[in-house]
């Protein structure tokens, strides 16, 4: 087996002294591989593709950096000339240009300069280089400040291709430009790296925009591997708490629910955390992940640095079964029902009355004891029989019921209400007052006065609806199953507490699993979809597959029954019969 | 363009009314016989008169004041008692052979010298050159000139002590002259060019050291180029632009430095003509001074400025 083409090992660099831009890089690339290398403003990124160009050199950068077989690292002059620009070239961020000197002979200086062209023959070649990467050649006599940014993103590809480099490195090469402009560029970049065979690696914190150019992707965080493997993998189904965050702050058509954005501050590149350099911003972080950093392993068909080998799974039920008896009559109300829910995200469960939503939200819940299968939270079997005890408060999962009357004792205030969690918690006694205050006013309610002392009877609907997910969340749980948890609630309302609930996720990685027949609320808030059917999962997917592309009968028919507004849209109604109407 | 006019009328009228307008109305009391300044000679002072016209209004002055102007009439020198514009004309190829002589040897040594050092910062060869460049800026030009000649013309007697060629001397021929000429020009146009190269050294080292973190540096890097190529191709081309900028803007102090020059080596230029028609309280060649210096400084400022627009392709839409 061959070396490849690339591969870059154990890279460090260190700016000032202290400024620790990349720590133990490491991957490597092939001929006519594709990489994305994504991440947010600081975690690297430029440095690496400098690097990948022998533009930082010891004392500041260390390790290796081998393109063809050849070290670039501590490499001479020569060496790194005889490089550059004939194997290895790149599109700097922002397509910066010598300010002085017109667009079209910064093009062809590599092919006068390497190629040994003559001053007019270059010429002509960059004019084609131009026309191949969709620049209007006259565009080129001009000097760079007269281009437009797209036009200089064009050109600087141009430049890039002039000596037809078995390495392309694109800076940032959509960034600033109009989507229109952008898609253009990414996909003429995507035609040409098919015609021209050129390994690509695509530099970007525009997760979206790369990963569609890109096979393999590796996500950067405080200049280490948070995560790498394919793109569908990486990005699709991230495994890495950031590398899922990072997905989840992106407005994209792709998904349906509304974003989230990454909580706490990028990290200090002069105070790393200790450990892995995530842990203050994880939600799942654990004493070991301030302690001791992790080892970037295989987990789930791509690299990832956690200890617990990336998101942690809050529930996975298997293949339930429950039946309900009536007399001789025998309901089956799941059937080899299986669910998961990872840290952070949350999961809608869909589907008609009957249909075994609620069933299946008080087995998880640990509220029915399934009859076959079994329910693990947290790596823990939940016990077949289930007491209603006090102890359930102060578990790890909460369910707020359909039904408040049900679920709330008439015998309670509203402040005892939400309280009793905190009292089991064992919380001080000012901090509970104030908790309740707080927990009451998220969801829109009065913290204080008369309202404290309401009785349930005294109380609408929508109050103890609002009253039981105050409550619920009061006990700081790490698994919310909600059914139907806004049915009585007006739609101002309803935003309000689903708003809630999506910072909770941010704040602690609250894992959700929310019950409704309502495909248009639950499209907003959930990653995924389970939709059932007479007790059976009919269908399961992305909530924007599931939502847009219905595929099953079940889920067809609540699509249909969702709302839309059609207002002055003549396509509402067929769009909605189609099942389509994304947003 | 225009504001060149503009400025170049604003220059002219000001010398019209400055020196009628100074306390102690100067040029009046060349014409008083109580005042210190007052002209005794009688044909001069009829020239005075008739020059600026004291009998007259103001207004009426100042017309016959820009009609001789444009007829090339700047009035008659009191002590050559010869029209003024004949003295300056003497007097002016001697300063443009020397400031011109200094200035091209300033500009390549201090350019040169001041991108080597900007593209090497804070290696020896820069530390060594910032330090002689900015012991020489800090050196007043006119002690730098008296050490000069002390040295060079008293004690060692290599170069002649003053003037601009050897009076009397039986001309032998163009070359022996030209030879007579540039022995005489050595000394101040050195001195005079140090002067300027230290100016043009400390302005392109910084520029060019403003240069050296830009992302065009890093491309042509990254493009394998040569460090040649990137030194003078790429960063010393920008630096060049912001260098041009402060230069013009120095004009005006190397005029001053070429009058100490030219007194300190008593070099017939016009220099030397300002300060001794100064000493000799000469209006008129004062005036014509004034005039032709201010404007060869506007005159300087207007030619950088054009050079920077045609160096500098962002200057043009
Ligand atoms: S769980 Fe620990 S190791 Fe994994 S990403 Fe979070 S902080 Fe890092």
């Amino acid at each position: 087996m061959t070396a490849p083409l690339l591969e870059v090992s154990d890279l460090s660099v260190r700016f000032g002294g202290d400024v620790d831009a990349l720590r133990g890089v490491g991957f490597a690339l092939d001929r006519e591989e594709s990489l994305a290398v994504v991440g947010e403003s600081g975690a690297g990124k430029s440095t690496l593709a400098h690097c990948i160009v022998g533009l930082i050199q010891p004392p500041e950068a260390a390790g290796s950096v081998r393109l063809n077989g050849e070290e670039l690292i501590g490499a001479s002059a020569a060496t790194l000339r005889s490089v550059r620009w004939r194997l290895v070239a790149i599109a700097l961020q922002g397509a910066p240009f010598n300010p002085v000197v017109p667009v079209i002979d910064q093009v062809a200086e590599p092919l006068r300069e390497h190629g040994g062209l003559s001053s007019s023959r270059a010429r002509r070649r960059a004019d084609d280089l131009a026309r191949e990467s969709l620049l209007d050649p006259a565009l080129l006599r001009r000097f760079p400040h007269q281009l437009a940014g797209g036009e200089r993103r064009k050109a600087t590809l141009a430049m890039a291709l002039a000596l037809d480099p078995a390495v392309v490195i694109l800076d940032e090469p959509a960034a600033g430009l109009d989507p229109a402009t952008g898609r253009e560029l990414l996909d003429r970049v995507h035609e040409l790296r098919r015609a021209r065979g050129f390994s690509l690696i695509a530099i970007s914190h525009d997760l979206p925009a790369v990963a569609r150019l890109c096979e393999r992707t590796i996500v950067l965080y405080a200049g280490e591997v948070a995560e790498a493997g394919p793109t569908e993998h990486v990005i699709g189904r991230p495994a890495h708490p950031y590398t899922w965050a990072l997905v989840n702050s992106y407005p994209v058509t792709s998904t349906t629910k509304d974003l989230r954005p990454i909580r706490g501050e990028p990290p200090d590149p002069r105070a790393v955390p200790s450990g892995c350099p995530f842990h203050p911003r994880c939600t799942q972080s654990e004493t070991i992940c301030r302690d001791r950093h992790p080892p970037l392993e295989r987990s789930g068909g791509r690299l990832v640095a956690c200890h617990f080998g990336g998101l942690k799974v809050l529930l996975s039920a298997t293949l339930v079964h429950k039946a309900f008896h009536s007399g001789s009559r025998r309901l089956d109300a799941l059937q080899a029902v299986s669910l998961t829910v990872r840290e952070g995200e949350s999961v809608g469960v869909v589907g008609p009355s009957g249909s075994g939503k609620t069933t299946l939200a008080r087995v998880i819940a640990g509220d029915l004891s399934p009859d076959r299968g079994e329910v693990i939270l947290e790596g823990e079997r939940l016990a077949r029989s289930w007491r209603r005890d006090a102890r359930a408060l102060s578990r790890r999962v909460q369910l707020v019921r359909q039904d408040p009357w049900d679920a709330l004792s008439p015998r309670l205030t509203v402040a005892e209400l939400v309280r009793e969690p905190l009292d089991i918690a064992g919380a001080g006694d000012q901090q509970r007052r104030s908790a309740v205050r707080a927990r009451l006013e998220s969801v829109g309610l009065p913290g204080y006065g008369t309202f404290l002392e309401a009785r349930v009877h005294e109380l609408s609907g929508g109050q103890l609806q609002r009253i039981a997910l105050a409550r619920a969340i009061a006990a700081r749980p790490k698994l919310l199953v909600a059914d139907e948890p806004t049915s009585m609630l007006d739609a101002s309302e309803q935003a309000r507490l689903l708003v809630v609930l999506r910072e909770l996720q941010v704040e602690m990685g609250l894992g959700l699993v929310l019950v409704s027949h309502d495909l248009a609320l639950v499209r907003k808030v959930t990653d995924r979809i389970v939709v059932l059917d007479a007790g059976r999962v009919a269908e399961e997917g992305s909530s924007a597959a599931v939502s847009g592309r219905p595929r099953s009968l079940a889920a067809r028919r609540l699509m249909e029954a969702a709302r839309a507004f059609a207002v002055g849209d003549e396509r509402g109604a067929s769009e909605r019969a189609s099942g389509g109407g994304t947003n | 363009m225009a504001s060149y006019v503009v400025v170049v009328f604003f220059l002219i009228t000001l010398n019209f009314f400055l020196p009628r307008a100074l306390p102690g109305a100067p040029i009046s009391a060349l014409d008083d016989p109580r005042s210190e300044t007052y002209v005794g000679d009688e044909s001069s002072r009829i020239a005075v008169e008739n020059y600026y016209g004291l009998d007259r209004q103001l207004g009426d002055q100042y017309t016959t004041y820009l009609e001789d102007l444009v007829q090339g009439d700047l009035g008659t020198s009191i002590r050559f008692n010869a029209p003024v514009t004949e003295v300056l004309g003497d007097r002016l190829p001697w300063t443009l052979l020397l400031v011109g002589t200094a200035l091209a040897l300033a500009t390549g040594v201090g350019m040169v010298a001041g991108v080597h050092s900007g593209w090497r910062r804070g290696r020896r060869a820069d530390k060594g050159l910032l330090a002689l460049f900015l012991a020489i800026d800090n050196f007043p030009v006119f002690f730098l000139a008296s050490i000069a000649v002390f040295v060079f013309a008293v004690k060692l007697g290599v170069f002649p002590l003053s003037g601009a060629r050897t009076p009397f001397s039986e001309s032998s021929g163009v070359l022996a002259e030209i030879a007579d000429v540039a022995y005489h020009l050595a000394l101040p146009a050195t001195v005079l060019a140090l002067q300027f190269a230290a100016f043009q050294y400390l302005v392109m080292r910084a520029s060019m050291v403003g240069e050296l973190e830009s992302d065009y540096l890093v491309l042509g890097r990254a493009k394998g180029l040569g460090d040649r190529a990137l030194k003078y191709r790429y960063a010393a081309r920008n630096a060049l632009l912001p260098s041009l900028t402060v230069a013009g803007l120095q004009v005006g102090v190397a005029v001053t430095a070429a009058i100490f020059v030219e007194t300190a080596f008593a070099y017939p230029g016009v220099g030397r003509l300002m300060f001794e028609s100064v000493a000799d309280r000469d209006y008129p060649v004062m005036q014509g001074c004034f005039l032709l210096l201010s404007v060869a400084v506007v005159t300087a400022n207007f030619v950088v400025e054009l050079a920077y627009r045609r160096l500098d392709p962002r200057t043009s839409p």
